[in-house]
């Protein structure tokens, strides 16, 4: 796919649409922008699927409101964005993760890792990778199943209640549940993550912290138990998560849809 | 598969969902251009995504937001 589009043409198309008036123009250009990322994006989709045989969800090319959202929100030119275009992968655990991770390198041997559970983005921990084909950028994301559904609720609060909530800004109560789990989420696959290794090393028995010795299958049994624990911990706040907003739910729904456009 | 989403973000809702084969990756792309063009028009404010999944129940899967509601994301995992 090519394109005249300039750097400084999509640049000043990005300081449109970061203003907010968006013309018909600016949509046709904006789109043959993201086009540009089709080829990149079919390569790394392709070959993820028949080099390591999974299949990830695609997104060839990000919606115009999620475009917007971030040039408002970070000092950052249209040309720069790095998720244009990307694919997710969801898998069980981090140990699986670990695997997919180390697979993908393996296949994008340049590809840039950005990891999300080391410094995780107000709460939201992934692993991301940045593959660069033919001066394109592709993003994948590698979440665990945990991991996974932390994000969808942070996406989901942010949808139907604040869109400030998954950049740490809105209503305090959501935020602070939201760290807390995240942080949960974290110690619990850290946890997993020591289990596994110490499998993997042939250790037979661990002493925890609280001093009792026990050997490794009743530790991997504990964790099992633990992560069964926050799972059921993170259904149930999530579900409550709405109720805590109370007034502020209201309001700011209101709030929103008096601030539509108007023509 | 591809999917043409049209979402209600305040809402949380899907306001449309279209389906194409592999094999119309081109008429998919431009229907987004033409729903984005046609909202623009009349100054609606949704989410206009395409995605690509084996099948829908692998795009449940991985977009759960854009299907789920709060108590079904606590119901269903």
């Amino acid at each position: 796919m090519t394109s005249n589009l300039s750097k400084t043409q999509i640049d000043k198309l990005g300081d449109r649409l970061r203003k907010g008036d968006i013309t018909e123009a600016d949509l046709r250009m904006l789109d043959e922008y993201r086009l540009l990322f089709s080829d990149a994006y079919e390569y790394v989709v392709e070959t993820i699927r028949n080099r390591l045989g999974v299949e990830p969800t695609g997104r060839p090319a990000k919606s115009t409101g999620a475009i917007r959202e971030k040039l408002k929100r970070e000092t950052i030119r249209l040309s720069q964005i790095q998720d244009i275009a990307g694919c997710r992968l969801v898998v069980e655990g981090i140990v699986e993760q670990e695997q997919l991770v180390d697979d993908l390198r393996s296949v994008f041997d340049d590809a840039t890792l950005v990891d999300r559970r080391e410094q995780p983005s107000y709460g939201y921990r992934a692993v991301h990778m940045v593959v660069v084909r033919d001066n394109k950028v592709v993003e994948i994301q590698v979440r665990t199943a945990l991991q996974h559904l932390w994000a969808e609720w942070s996406e989901k609060l942010s949808d139907i209640i604040d869109p400030g909530i998954k950049y740490g800004v809105g209503n305090e109560k959501l935020l602070q549940l939201l760290f807390r789990g995240s942080r949960l989420v974290a110690s619990a696959e850290s946890l997993e993550m020591r289990v596994a290794d110490d499998e993997r090393r042939g250790v037979r028995f661990v002493t925890l912290a609280e001093g009792r010795r026990i050997s490794v299958e009743e530790w991997k049994k504990n964790q099992t138990e633990i992560k069964k624990e926050l799972l059921q911990f993170l259904l149930d706040v999530i579900e409550e998560s709405p109720s805590l907003t109370g007034a502020y739910n209201a309001v700011s729904h209101r709030i929103q849809s008096t601030s539509r456009r108007n023509r | 598969m591809l999917f043409l989403i049209e979402y209600n973000r305040h809402r949380g809702e899907i306001v449309n969902l279209r389906t194409f084969a592999d094999s119309e990756r081109r008429t998919a792309e431009s229907s987004r251009l033409t729903l984005e063009l046609e909202l623009n028009r009349q100054a609606i404010e949704h989410e206009v995504v395409l995605l690509e999944a084996i099948d829908e129940a692998a795009l449940r899967r991985t977009h759960r937001r854009y299907f789920e509601t709060l108590g079904d994301l606590a119901r269903a995992s």
